[in-house]
């Protein structure tokens, strides 16, 4: 019973797409047919306002110039990498285009799940490809020299202060202590209870193993992108193992462990964006989305009272051959401002659309064509500046033209601040790329998360948290092979140079 | 006359109903203010959650319905009500089934003895274990099927026969119960492919399915207490009287183990209302069921808590609703004596 | 039905009645369909979605996942997966590091070891003693006595519990404290008060959450700087310290949030058992002039063991399941304090380590049945005769 209604359905289906067929070439001739008619594309993304709002908004518009549908289908954010990477590697297919973080691409590039967009992106004229940022462009985009994906949003970490408090926002991280130190414990919004001087997400399985690689990266990576951030490019050696670079970034994070609120080690971006924007903490480092959040007056208690600023450098950083820090010289940090080294950090990378290799060859048209509208700066220009949105600016149009921040609320002040920040961050050659090496999940959110979880409550000491992470990295390394993991890496990285 | 007996045996002395409502009294304070502060949060907006406990609306801080419009009217709405509507066919279809099921089995399971043969369970697992060595090894999965079951059934006729040892009814009770000490994780890809090759991913029927099989154990260990406790004679007097099993079993044990039919009955359907990571696995979007959307309230800006407490809030009223409803059903209480005397 | 193949006559286990004829006749008659039929369509459901990925993922947790081009790759690596939990290095997550106990778990451990030579002892001097009993209760003892030197090895003062002690922890403490409110809460709800069905309702209402809600809720809760306790906290002096930051604090915030949820159940399946008890007995005492308790403990708790072994066994096995509390509650720290083995399985698990998170399940799994197996055999039959 089951079994015919299934054929008829299936049968109905061949003749509705043969009817189709028919039917658009039938029509070619006339003006009015749209290109993408009575195609559906499924777009696989996680549940809320931040990416699935944006993708609802624009599917009809989509629709109405080119007569594809638009089908947004939405799993919870914790459990989206699992569930597209499941359907995608048991063959399913149920999605044609699945919205991500490109920090996952080594998994699903490696299984060849994913389109090469490459030829694509040349030849679209809408996506102003140039107008993306270069590094957007070059490593979030592309992995191992191709193109799989079209970036919808741009990240990095950067640290946000009051700027009613602090005049002169951090250089170094000993500035930082210096300042959440002079915050810790003082009524900083008038409501005569005690607030903190930092608030960082330190919740384990949350945020944590990127706040510990904005602060270490000022320390390991002095040498631009190519240098890379995680690893030795000679034998994948972790530069998260026992040396004096990685040792002072974990004295540094133990220490804002201390300079927060009680319950820090149990804080994730969303506790401390609500901290933050209500007025509780002196200083935050976190992704863009503190900008638009701090203007919006349902979120916020600190209009206009928010500054924003590239992560704090080091004065020495690590030298590679001895694993002690050294000066920073013309030749130890060539990229050095005032002799401090600053490693902003790319984490996670940024919202991008990919599109599945196995959907048929009109859908796959029809979903970059969805993309490529979805980025093009009409309409990009505007989602970047609402706060609800979760997308942060990624194209240099973004930050040449401020009218549209100025009309979402955001004073010049605020915006120059806000937007300088972004800018300094992206046109630095020292940007260090989160971690693209197949199983890098692995990597980080197990071994790197919860070493550094149990360093931070006191599990283990210092020495001991820094055997462990080189010694779960290591071990995952030769299990998946050395040799390849050590090409996937420098592939990841040779493209920027 | 019933009532009247039970009510002089089990009526407090006044110092006793004094301290027995401090107590209930207590715990439902306990049971009830976290509720209280998710009916509140709801109302409250983003600032109102972040800079400090606020308790009573008007007073401490302006309540907003925006979250309320969110979830039910604003852009949320479609995936509210189509998950909502699954949730409600999914979970009554599979407890339903759970209860018939199971109570049937937990019925054979107390009234006749069954003795599987050892041999003929080994063999069956290595049919099993066969085919799916086979299925990795590239045989289509329809014609394994088919040739491990006309291989089980040539070995069943010709050596199944020789084997003594036979297990029991206890030990086919713990067979089905520890059929859920595995922790979810574990099985939850398995069953994917399962369901995927039989194609049946994102439909009720496969949610219906994984929910009967995960709660018919439990159906059948709490039917069989309540079934051990109905006398066997009650049973014998019908048999006389010329019921069949089918007959004794549906108008004599099944009435008078109300109580705790109705009791497994309310677990059950709690376990399908809100069980996540099948449902999360087993449907990509038109099937999709409340608790993701529960969960998908946590994604990268932190738990949306007033939309947490929104979709929480209308999760249980039904649910509430029906134990509402169905309490008076638990509280009919001594039937048994009730029959006998 | 093969499987589950039935033989012989009326032989009802429980009341042994064989000799009654026309149950006899009736059962021959019916013979061939009846007695299967009740219990052919559970045992083909649970067949078919239990056997198999149980196979699949015992093969799972003995190999290794890998993506390759157009799908997965298994690698069998043998017992790699375990190796590494037991003596590799995820030995310290799992089971723990190892210090020199406090003087009160070594008298726990010493009790432990005695209690078992007295059990092995008063078995062989029973009478009954075979060899297969034997080495059976052998095993069970030498397993409580290493799960004993586990625990009292990692909760003393220099040491630390693995994710194992750390989900024992749970389920003990948390089955005992729901099991003793569930039964007080439902005897005081069969009382003849007013507005008793008010509280009968109320109290099932946690049970109705779905965990992941409730392990929002309880992260709101037990928030002390904006949560509602923070007034509390502050009068208390306690305003610069968090309980989720300190080991115990965090586990008791996880067990209170699953004491809240789970009580319901116990209550519910009690209240079910308290109503169905017959009345003669109670009257009778009554009239012999019993007091309350007597009658609660002579008669009462007796009629409830039944019921109440299967809720403990059934319990059990959800709670050394406990996954969402800890998952949300602080994600299973502070360090790894609050982590359970699933939440241990689920942790790999997300980053797609499905041979390791397999194997973790499977350590559960041996857990679970050993003990599920030992309560069966050796409490549950004692209960049920009692």
């Amino acid at each position: 019973m089951k079994r015919h209604v299934a054929l008829t359905l299936g049968l109905m289906a061949v003749l509705s797409l043969i009817v189709t067929a028919c039917g658009g070439a039938a029509t070619t001739a006339a003006p009015a047919a749209l290109p993408y008619q009575g195609v559906t594309v499924n777009v696989l993304t996680f549940t809320g306002p931040q990416i699935a709002e944006p993708l609802q908004r624009h599917g009809p518009e989509f629709e109405k110039a080119t007569g594809a549908h638009i089908n947004v289908a939405t799993v919870p954010f914790s459990d989206l990498y699992q569930k597209a990477l499941t359907d995608f590697s048991t063959g399913t297919n149920s999605y044609d285009v699945i919205v991500f973080d490109p920090q996952w691409m080594g998994d699903y590039v490696a299984g060849g799940y994913l389109e090469d967009l490459t030829d694509r992106v040349k030849a679209n004229k809408d996506l102003q490809w140039d107008d993306v940022g270069a590094f957007f462009r070059d490593f979030s985009a592309t992995y191992q020299g191709k193109t799989y994906t079209i970036p919808l949003d741009g990240d990095f970490q950067m640290v946000y202060y009051r700027s009613d408090l602090i005049k002169t926002p951090p250089e170094t991280w000993d500035d930082f202590i210096a300042l959440a130190k002079e915050y810790q414990g003082k009524d900083l919004n008038g409501d005569s209870k005690p607030d903190y001087g930092t608030c960082i997400a330190m919740k384990r399985s949350a945020q944590s193993y990127w706040m510990v690689s904005s602060i270490a990266s000022a320390f390991l990576q002095s040498q631009g992108t190519g240098q890379g951030g995680f690893f030795t490019t000679d034998n994948l050696q972790p530069l998260y193992g026992p040396n004096e670079g990685f040792g002072a970034a974990l004295d540094v994070y133990k220490t804002l462990s201390t300079l927060g609120p009680p319950d820090q080690l149990n804080l994730d971006v969303g506790d401390t964006r609500g901290l933050f924007t209500s007025g509780r903490c002196a200083l935050s480092i976190d992704w863009g989305d503190i900008g638009p959040l701090a203007v919006d007056p349902a979120t916020s208690k600190v209009q206009d009272k928010v500054g924003a600023v590239i992560l704090p450098g080091s004065k020495k950083v690590l030298d590679r051959a001895s694993g002690k820090l050294v000066d920073c010289d013309a030749k130890t940090c060539p990229y050095a401002t005032n002799g401090v080294n600053h490693a902003p950090f790319a984490a996670f990378g940024g919202w991008s659309g990919a599109i599945n290799k196995n959907s048929k060859a009109n859908v796959k048209d029809a979903a970059f064509a969805f993309l490529a509208y979805v980025s093009a700066p009409a309409q990009s220009n505007v989602d970047v500046t609402i706060g609800k949105t979760g997308f942060n600016p990624y194209r240099l149009s973004q930050f040449k033209s401020r009218d549209a921040w100025l009309k979402s609320g955001m004073s010049e002040k605020a915006t120059a601040d806000y937007l300088g920040a972004i800018e300094a961050s992206l046109n630095s050659p020292n940007m260090v790329l989160d971690l693209r090496i197949p199983q890098n999940a692995y990597y980080q959110g197990t071994v790197l998360d919860t070493a550094i979880a149990q360093f931070l409550a006191g599990e283990i000491d210092k020495d001991a948290t820094m055997k462990q992470i080189s010694d779960g990295w290591n071990k995952k390394t030769d299990e998946l092979g050395r040799d390849k993991q050590l090409a996937a890496y420098k592939a990841t990285l040779g493209v920027t140079k | 006359m019933k009532r009247s007996r039970y009510r002089s045996i089990f009526t407090p002395s006044p110092l006793g109903m004094a301290v027995t409502y401090v107590v209930l009294g207590v715990w439902a304070f306990v049971v009830l203010f976290p509720l209280y502060w998710l009916f509140v949060t709801s109302f409250k907006l983003p600032i109102d959650v972040n800079s400090g406990p606020f308790y009573i609306p008007f007073v401490d801080f302006k309540p907003s319905l925006h979250a309320w419009t969110y979830i039910l009217v604003g852009d949320l709405r479609n995936d509210t009500f189509r998950t909502y509507r699954n949730t409600v066919v999914v979970s009554l279809a599979s407890t339903t089934l759970a209860l018939t099921f199971g109570s049937a089995a937990a019925y054979g399971l107390t009234r006749f003895k069954y003795q599987p043969k050892l041999g003929a369970i080994l063999m069956f697992i290595g049919c099993v274990v066969l085919s799916i060595i086979a299925v990795v090894l590239g045989v289509p999965w329809q014609i394994t099927v088919v040739a491990a079951i006309a291989l089980f059934i040539i070995l069943l006729q010709t050596i199944g026969k020789r084997f003594k040892r036979a297990l029991g009814n206890n030990d086919i009770a713990f067979w089905l119960i520890s059929q859920r000490m595995l922790p979810p994780v574990a099985v939850v890809i398995p069953i994917y492919i399962l369901f995927q090759r039989l194609g049946m991913l994102d439909t009720w029927q496969a949610l219906i399915i994984a929910y009967l099989a995960a709660n018919l154990p439990i159906v059948v260990w709490l039917m069989r207490d309540y079934f051990q406790t109905i006398p066997i004679e009650l049973e014998e007097c019908a048999a006389i009287d010329g019921a069949s099993y089918y007959r004794s079993f549906w108008s004599i044990i099944l009435p008078l183990s109300l109580p705790g039919l109705v009791a497994t009955f309310l677990f059950v359907l709690v376990f399908s209302w809100n069980e996540y990571l099948l449902a999360l696995f087993l449907t990509n979007a038109k099937a999709q069921t409340l608790p993701l959307t529960v969960a998908a309230q946590n994604a990268t800006r932190g738990p949306e808590w007033w939309y947490l407490s929104v979709l929480i809030l209308i999760m249980i009223v039904p649910v509430i609703g029906m134990a509402i409803a169905l309490e008076r059903y638990i509280a009919r209480g001594l039937l048994i004596g009730a029959i006998k005397g | 039905m093969s499987v589950a193949e039935r033989t012989q006559g009326p032989a009802l286990s429980e009341s042994g009645l064989e000799a009654h004829s026309p149950l006899a006749r009736l059962q021959t008659w019916l013979e061939a369909s009846a007695t299967s039929a009740f219990i052919l369509h559970a045992v083909l459901v649970v067949l078919f979605l239990a056997i198999f990925p149980l196979i699949v993922s015992l093969y799972v947790s003995l190999s290794r996942l890998q993506f390759v081009p157009g799908g997965f790759q298994l690698t069998f690596v043998g017992l790699d997966n375990y190796a590494k939990l037991v003596v590799g290095i995820d030995r310290e997550h799992f089971m723990g590091r190892f210090g020199e106990p406090h003087p009160i778990g070594w008298l726990f451990f010493g009790l432990v070891v005695l209690s078992q030579i007295l059990l092995m002892y008063r078995y062989i001097r029973g009478g009954n003693a075979a060899v297969g009993g034997a080495i059976g209760r052998i095993v069970t003892a030498s397993a409580i006595t290493a799960g004993a030197w586990l625990i009292v090895h990692t909760l003393g003062p220099a040491s630390r519990p693995g994710t194992v002690v750390v989900t024992l922890i749970y389920v003990f403490a948390g089955i005992v404290i729901q099991y003793t409110l569930g039964l007080g809460l439902a005897y005081l709800c069969i009382q003849q008060i007013p507005a008793r069905r008010f509280f009968r309702v109320v109290f099932l209402i946690p049970m109705m959450i779905t965990p992941v809600g409730i392990a929002y809720l309880f992260r709101m809760l037990a928030d002390t700087t904006k949560g509602p306790v923070y007034p509390i906290w502050n009068i208390l002096g306690l305003a610069n310290t968090s309980w989720v930051s300190n080991p115990w604090g965090a586990r008791a915030a996880v067990m209170i949030g699953d004491v809240w949820q789970w009580t319901p159940f116990m209550f519910i399946v009690l209240l079910a058992a308290l109503e169905s008890q017959s009345i003669e007995p109670i009257e009778a005492a009554v009239v012999d002039g019993a007091s309350r308790w007597q009658i609660f403990w002579e008669i009462t708790i007796p009629t409830i063991l039944p019921v109440s072994s299967t809720l403990i066994l059934i319990r059990m096995i959800e709670a050394f399941k406990i996954v969402d509390l800890p998952n949300v509650l602080t994600n299973g720290g502070p360090g790894t304090a609050t982590e359970s083995l699933t939440l241990h399985a689920y942790t790999i698990w997300r980053t797609l380590d499905i041979g390791g998170s397999a194997a973790v399940a499977y350590m559960l799994l041996f857990m679970v049945t050993f003990i599920g197996v030992s309560y069966a055999n050796l409490i549950r039959q004692r209960l049920a005769e009692a």
